[in-house]
């Protein structure tokens, strides 16, 4: 499909579910009215922008059914997310909800080369979470063999996968590394097991795991993208080029923003990623916040496919940072580090104002066996770092070296930036 | 003589110093020599012990999370005469070996100094003070 069909399809979809969501729904009719913004309004793709935006808050305050713009009889399926704070975001799907989604995995799953001749484990959870069902009924829809183990009880994952002979596994790639590590301890030869693809997504991960799966796992591992708000996994997927994240945009349309000024960004600029769902009718999403940042490359893919691709997630718009004017996501700063060998991953920013001007200190650690006698080497290292972020980030941050084991380790949910400053 | 230098981190904080000294001194190890080089961020602690206990205040000094290296460098002993030690840093500089750093301490019941030095070529450096 060329670019401008693609824009005349979106266009046409995007009239009809704002309508939709205009007539059946409460809050989306009150949040144009406020927005002083009418279905009307909408002609083509382009007039998206003229939309109020619908965040996470949104659908807390809305549990648990609030945000449906159907009949709860015409809902079919209901998921959701435990959030770490406050009440679960809830879901509801129609009846072509459900194959359209379906639909959307199955893409991903031909775009990675699978079809009905393959025997899928699905060792994501089943349950309200989105994956194993989600990805259950992807596979069910290219005709493929569902085997639905769920997440857990590794020994068994791996007698049967090697049993069975399954040719692909979908699950997190952090539990697709554990199964890795079960099948080196439990002296299993990976050449006794069929695998050729893994389906990894629900968590970020990095180039450096894709490669250990590979080799490991001897598969070719693609990246799986999606969100329980959207639809759930599936949203998006790479292809056989590994080269960024293909978004079925005539379901799922994405625009990137500027986090501050909510405006939309230039082209392959970066931003927050926001989606519509231009063919979900239980619970349409317009124009909804992801809080992820990342950036969205429309050239043509070499695998033929012109659906654009979204980059790597690069961070959370939430932790975004103003310094000295300047916008500062504390993930610039790891994937820095992680382009010097001499430092840890690990980090912590602490942003203050002394005299009217912003501090802007940075910990970090120096890997053990980089440690020296001399002085200048780590002068020099200091000094390195230190131009590498002023030329990426745009101001100069000071670097102080910490004595190893300071910096908090755990993942996740580890602080990794600290504001001092009092804002009045 | 070649002899093993230990070397540790410290974030410029007062009293990192006397945290090491005090974890050496607390274990039974006598500092023979040290010197602290500082940049306005951090500093480098470097420290002479006894042979016997080095293995052991190298370890002690890794468990308490400090960042801590060994290396070789040259012990010169220099004799207490006008001229002695310009000699001998003649004859290194004319082997093309710089120094990176060294740090002298006497020893009054000996007639010499005693000098530690740390070359860019540990070896040859080694080699022409053995010959002085
Ligand atoms: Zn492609």
């Amino acid at each position: 499909m060329s670019r401008d069909q693609m824009r005349e399809l979106q266009s046409e979809k995007l009239r009809k579910i704002v309508a939709h969501a205009y007539n059946n729904s409460p809050f989306y009719k009150k949040r144009f009215d406020e927005h002083g913004v009418h279905p009307d309004d909408i002609k083509s793709i382009d007039d998206i922008v003229k939309l109020p935006f619908t965040v996470k808050q949104d659908l807390r305050d809305n549990y648990p059914f609030g945000m449906m713009c159907v009949p709860m009889t015409d809902i079919l399926r209901l998921h959701a997310s435990s959030g770490t704070t406050g009440k679960p975001i809830v879901v509801g799907y129609t009846a072509k909800d459900l194959d359209n989604w379906a639909d959307a995995v199955a893409r991903c799953l031909s775009a990675y080369g699978l079809g009905s001749n393959d025997m899928v484990q699905i060792a994501y959870g089943y349950g309200l979470f989105t994956g194993g069902l989600g990805a259950h009924d992807g596979v069910t829809k290219i005709g493929g063999t569902v085997i639905p183990t769920s997440s857990g009880n590794t020994q068994k994952q791996l007698q049967l996968m090697q049993d069975f002979g399954a040719t692909a596994v979908a699950c997190t790639p952090s539990y697709a590394l554990y199964m890795a590590e079960e099948i080196r301890k439990q002296g299993l030869d990976i050449k006794n097991f069929k695998l050729k693809v893994g389906i990894f997504g629900a968590e970020p991960w990095t180039e450096a795991m894709r490669k250990e799966l590979e080799d490991k796992l001897q598969i070719r591992a693609f990246d799986i993208y999606g969100l329980t708000e959207i639809s759930g996994p599936g949203v998006g997927g790479e292809c056989e080029c590994q080269n960024g994240t293909h978004l079925w945009e005539d379901l799922y349309y994405p625009e990137i923003i500027d986090p501050v000024t909510l405006q939309p960004v230039e082209p392959g600029q970066k931003g927050e990623l926001v989606f519509t769902t231009l063919d979900k009718w239980g619970m349409p999403m317009i124009r909804y916040r992801t809080r992820d940042l990342t950036y969205l490359n429309y050239d043509k893919c070499e695998c033929g496919r012109t659906a654009v691709r979204m980059g790597k997630i690069l961070g959370r718009s939430d932790d975004m940072m103003i310094i000295r004017g300047v916008n500062v996501f504390p993930s610039q700063v790891e994937s820095i580090l992680l382009e010097f060998p001499e430092y840890e991953p690990y980090f912590l920013i602490e942003v203050d104002r002394v005299n009217n001007t912003d501090t802007f200190d940075i910990q970090v650690e120096v890997k053990p066996e980089f440690y020296t006698d001399r002085i200048n080497e780590l002068v020099r290292l200091r000094q390195r770092l230190t131009a590498r972020i002023q030329s990426v980030i745009g101001i100069q941050p000071n670097i102080k070296i910490v004595q190893p084991g300071t910096i908090e380790r755990s993942t996740g949910k580890a602080k990794r930036a600290i504001d001092h400053r009092k804002f009045e | 003589m070649l002899i093993r230098q230990i070397s540790v981190f410290l974030e410029n904080e007062k009293g990192k110093f006397a945290e090491i000294a005090r974890l050496l001194g607390n274990n039974g190890i006598n500092m023979k020599a040290f010197t602290v080089s500082e940049t306005q961020d951090f500093g480098i602690a470097r420290i002479i012990v006894e042979r016997d206990q080095i293995e052991r205040a190298f370890n002690l000094i890794k468990a308490n999370s400090y960042a801590v290296t060994m290396t070789h460098v040259v012990y010169l002993e220099c004799a207490h005469k006008p001229g002695a030690m310009a000699e001998a840093m003649e004859k290194l500089s004319a082997a093309g070996i710089s120094v990176e750093y060294m740090y002298a301490f006497a020893d009054s019941s000996s007639e010499f100094s005693r000098v530690i030095i740390r070359p860019d070529n540990t070896e040859l450096a080694n080699q022409i003070i053995a010959e002085l």
